[in-house]
């Protein structure tokens, strides 16, 4: 089951673009209003205006970090601003939302300009409280993995993604 | 046939040489044909040889079992055949009523439609990076993706030309052929990756998302 998770991560290459290869250990799931975020999924722009509703498994005296970034800005064929960061919030205890942790950035709706964009959620265990952190000068070109590793995070314990294209300004069939 | 046959040595006989007699000879094949007919019987050997040179000559080259009794070509290629009585046609004049083995994608539309669609859906994806199509749409232009890349990377003026002549926008021939070295430099094809995603809702159509690498 985790086997294939992965694969879909690789698949669409957030495994590779965003992190490196690793193993699942915290089942995250992540819910915009009604609609469960799996690997791929599509989700219109106007669903994801709200932060979504996330649920993290874990021991509530762990500390979780996480990211929301889009790899793809501005456009897919050419992200010249890859990656930029939607969200960030420290200090997660476990088993509870993001909305008790700190957020650094403030969370930021999708609105891709160009093309069809992925937006990948990741989740990182903390050893340590993190304090202190001042907030980015912007959101564009955030690196993840070099973030990680600034911050001594490790490899991530979970990550989703879900794909999101911008709405034309007249209603679609 | 048999006065044709031996009309011409008889008239040149004066300088008996090859030439002299080839030019006798009437240019077009029939005459090759005719002297494959008369090659064994020799009944005036004061020619023999020169016959028997010249029909040796002629059955090298045009004795074939399979050719026609009345050659109505004289500037075919020689692999062109007329068992079928149909015009030349490139798999070598067999043609099947079926489809068997051909590969090419047919997408449903006559043929310009088809070349007008594959043309459309490679500048979108040129364009967006990635597109959300049906599977056997996006399939089919796995090939001219690569095809317009290699174009690119390859760079001259007349490559320049034959993408514009393909891709719809211009200012799309332009930005990939300013930037497909420093993306696809070290790559050696494959510029595409296919994703399979959740049917359509409103025919159950399969969808994929293409994107270039």
């Amino acid at each position: 089951m985790a086997s294939t998770f992965v694969e879909s991560l690789v698949v669409g290459r957030v495994i590779g673009e965003v992190v490196d290869l690793f193993v699942p250990t915290v089942t995250m799931s992540v819910n915009y209003g009604a609609k469960h975020i799996n690997n791929g999924c599509h989700v219109k722009p106007s669903m994801a205006v709200n932060p979504p509703a996330l649920c993290i498994s874990g021991n509530i005296s762990d500390l979780y970090t996480l990211i929301m970034t889009d790899p793809d800005a501005p456009s897919p064929s050419e992200p010249r601003m890859r990656e930029w960061i939607h969200w960030l919030v420290v200090n997660i205890p476990g088993g509870t939302d993001p909305f008790k942790g700190e957020e650094i950035v403030p969370y930021m709706p999708p609105q891709p300009p160009l093309g069809i964009h992925r937006y990948v959620f990741v989740l990182f265990q903390q050893e340590k409280r993190i304090e202190g952190m001042s907030p980015l000068a912007s959101r564009a070109n955030f690196n993840t993995r070099l973030f990680a590793s600034q911050l001594e995070l490790g490899l991530p314990v979970a990550a989703v993604y879900f794909n999101c294209q911008r709405e034309p300004n007249n209603r679609r069939r | 046939m048999a006065l044709t046959a031996f009309s011409s040595p008889v008239a040149a006989l004066s300088p008996l040489s090859m030439s002299s007699l080839r030019a006798a000879l009437p240019a077009a094949p029939s005459a090759r044909i005719h002297f494959c007919r008369f090659s064994t019987p020799s009944q005036y050997p004061a020619s023999r040889s020169i016959r028997s040179g010249r029909n040796t000559q002629k059955t090298l080259r045009s004795f074939s079992g399979l050719a026609p009794v009345y050659p109505i070509y004289s500037n075919f290629s020689e692999n062109v055949t007329y068992e079928n009585g149909f015009s030349a046609i490139d798999n070598g004049s067999r043609f099947f009523a079926m489809r068997h083995g051909k590969r090419v994608p047919k997408l449903n539309r006559p043929p310009d439609q088809r070349r007008a669609l594959i043309r459309g859906l490679t500048t979108q994806l040129l364009k967006h990076g990635r597109i959300k199509t049906t599977r056997a749409r996006a399939s089919a232009i796995r090939k001219y993706v690569d095809k317009m890349i290699t174009l690119a990377k390859d760079g001259s003026l007349h490559k320049r030309r034959q993408a514009l002549g393909f891709i719809y926008e211009k200012q799309i021939v332009h930005a990939l052929f300013a930037e497909v070295q420093d993306r696809y430099g070290e790559r050696n094809g494959g510029y595409t990756r296919i994703i399979r995603t959740l049917p359509r809702r409103g025919d159950n159509a399969p969808m994929a998302y293409i994107e270039l690498v």
